[in-house]
């Protein structure tokens, strides 16, 4: 079901998509909390009586909002996030926190505290993460629309796994106040959607200017929905060679290759860009160095004296020790390390400073490829959706895992909008596509978008039947 | 990387790593430092570290006016525990 589809529902939108989520619930484990309804506050919104499903990291006033964290597993927001609500103001109504990896530091949503969430295409299979129960309730045709947020690949990679479109604004483009952040410098509001004109319209929607977010943007917010018209001629596509190049499943890079044929058919022009291989795969450790660093420090305000759940203690700093030792997984525990491990004196210049001048040259290099190309373009992911449990844990220093699954994070690092949608099905799941544009240019990213998937024929995919 | 230099760093961030923990962190931090060199593999000379994706104005003055207030009711709704309007914690001054 797509945008306009739930809204010719009206008020009975928010019941249908309620009871859907409760009956697939069982099997799809994607949802924390139910949200009762609140009722519609703009029926000529462009969102009106829209049902939506927001990650749990989204702070919801007086909805408790966990982040997917034994932490911060009783904690009621008292006020909206400005994502929220812009949601409310156009109509939208918020009938589901979705689940998620914890903090937001994962790709898999295997870490949830509530457990894994199931990908509807296969049950037995991952949704991705981190934000993958909003992803799971678009792919399972519970809701049109579902907030996420992105870090690395974390709505795009889902998007990718579930068939849907997964969309990632600019960096500022979209207010981060009161979303609990993971890393500062990385993170993005991001969303799913079933096709691309509900993400340019729902990008119409959330954002703009805040001044509650510092690093929100002034630049102009546009009609995007209306501005999708495109021309083949006219629109020019840089295929990233280093991840087919990196590719093992040649199922996926076929899939990829015909897309890639059938737009230069139709008059589109494509150019082979080859980055540096080294800089490629220095893409991961960059990330995991800056992104846990930055993650460190901002959940240092995660103790147990404020807000929280507060374990026993004879002094405050029992109490933070304990809280803490008891309220995060062993995973976040390793990433936090990892972060500090960084940071440490004798570490910070041959680590965390050499990471962020990698960072540099690595948005150099790709902002310079789209001078002459409108969209970069590759596969966003080399595998289809991995089993939950995967016997045999991926070499993690291979091109395959370093380029193929973690190149995504370039978007990230220089704060371009991304686009993932769906290109075809491998082995009957669904596989993606990734675009990026140059910064502020998600005219120019949905246009491509909207190209490619009038060529493949993919929209608006629901999988209910699991 | 030992264990003990390992739960120095997770005494920095205010937890305790178990036994089971740091056996497995022990162990991915062999792959995490193979990946680690990568980096050096990339010649960063001259080049500035990059903080934040854009140098874009972003900051502003607004009037000296309050603004986004919360109430002493919602600053302690979360809170573990309250006593006449405070947080409580054990005693800090012995």
């Amino acid at each position: 079901m797509n945008i306009q589809e739930s809204k010719n529902l009206g008020g009975a939108a928010f019941k249908n998509s309620y009871e859907k989520a409760q009956k697939y619930n069982e099997k799809l484990n994607a949802i924390v909390t139910f949200v009762e309804d609140e009722g519609c506050q703009n029926q000529q919104g462009l969102l009106a009586n829209v049902p939506v499903a927001v990650k749990d990291n989204f702070s919801t006033k007086g909805v408790k909002t966990t982040a997917c964290s034994n932490i911060l597993a009783n904690y009621q927001p008292v006020f909206d996030a400005t994502a929220i609500k812009k949601l409310k103001e156009a109509g939208a109504k918020i009938f589901a926190k979705a689940s998620m990896d914890e903090l937001a530091m994962g790709g898999t949503n295997l870490t949830a505290n509530i457990g894994p969430c199931h990908n509807p295409y296969d049950l037995k299979r991952i949704s991705g993460g981190s934000s993958g129960g909003s992803a799971v309730l678009v792919a399972s045709g519970v809701t049109p629309l579902a907030l996420g947020s992105d870090t690395g690949d974390s709505v795009r990679k889902p998007a990718a796994y579930c068939g849907i479109v997964g969309t990632k604004p600019s960096y500022g483009r979209i207010s981060r106040y009161g979303v609990i952040p993971y890393a500062s410098s990385l993170d993005h509001v991001a969303y799913f959607t079933g096709n691309v004109y509900d993400a340019a319209l729902a990008l119409e929607v959330l954002a703009g200017r805040d001044d509650l977010d510092m690093t929100s943007s002034y630049e102009p917010v546009l009609n995007y929905s209306q501005l999708l018209d495109y021309d083949f001629s006219k629109l020019s596509f840089g295929v990233i060679d280093n991840v087919i190049e990196a590719m093992s499943n040649q199922k996926i890079k076929e899939t990829f290759l015909k897309l890639i044929h059938d737009l230069e058919a139709k008059g589109a022009k494509v150019k082979h860009i080859h980055f540096d291989n080294d800089l490629l795969k220095a893409l991961f450790p960059t990330y995991f160095i800056i992104a846990n660093a930055e993650a460190s420090a901002n959940h240092s305000n995660l103790d147990g004296v404020r807000f929280g759940v507060r374990e026993k203690g004879d002094s405050m700093e029992e109490i933070m020790i304990n809280s803490r030792t008891k309220g995060f997984s062993s995973f976040i525990k390793k990433r936090f390390v990892v972060g500090s491990y960084s940071l440490f004196e004798e570490n910070q210049e041959r680590l965390f400073r050499k990471a962020q001048k990698v960072r540099r040259l690595v948005c150099e290099s790709f902002n310079e490829s789209l001078k002459d190309v409108d969209v970069l373009i590759a596969p966003a992911s080399g595998q289809v959706a991995p089993l939950i449990q995967n016997e045999e844990k991926q070499d993690e220093l291979t091109d395959e895992y370093l380029i193929c699954e973690n190149y995504m994070v370039f978007a990230n690092f220089a704060g371009l909008p991304s686009i993932t949608l769906p290109m075809g099905f491998v082995d009957d799941l669904p596989v993606g596509v990734n675009l990026s544009a140059k910064a502020f240019d998600e005219v120019t990213m949905f246009r491509c978008a909207k190209a490619l998937e009038d060529v493949t024929g993919l929209k608006d995919l629901v999988k209910e039947d699991f | 990387m030992d264990k003990k230099e390992l739960q120095k760093y997770a005494h920095n961030l205010m937890f305790e790593l178990s036994n089971e923990e740091l056996e497995a962190l022990e162990g991915d931090f062999d792959v995490l430092k193979a990946q680690l060199d990568l980096l050096n593999k990339v010649d960063t000379t001259n080049v500035e570290p990059m903080v934040y994706p854009f140098v874009l104005e972003t900051t502003y003055l607004r009037p000296d006016e309050a603004d986004h207030l919360l109430t002493q009711e919602e600053a302690l709704a979360n809170a573990p525990q309250v006593k006449q309007g405070h947080f409580v914690v054990p005693k800090v001054v012995k």
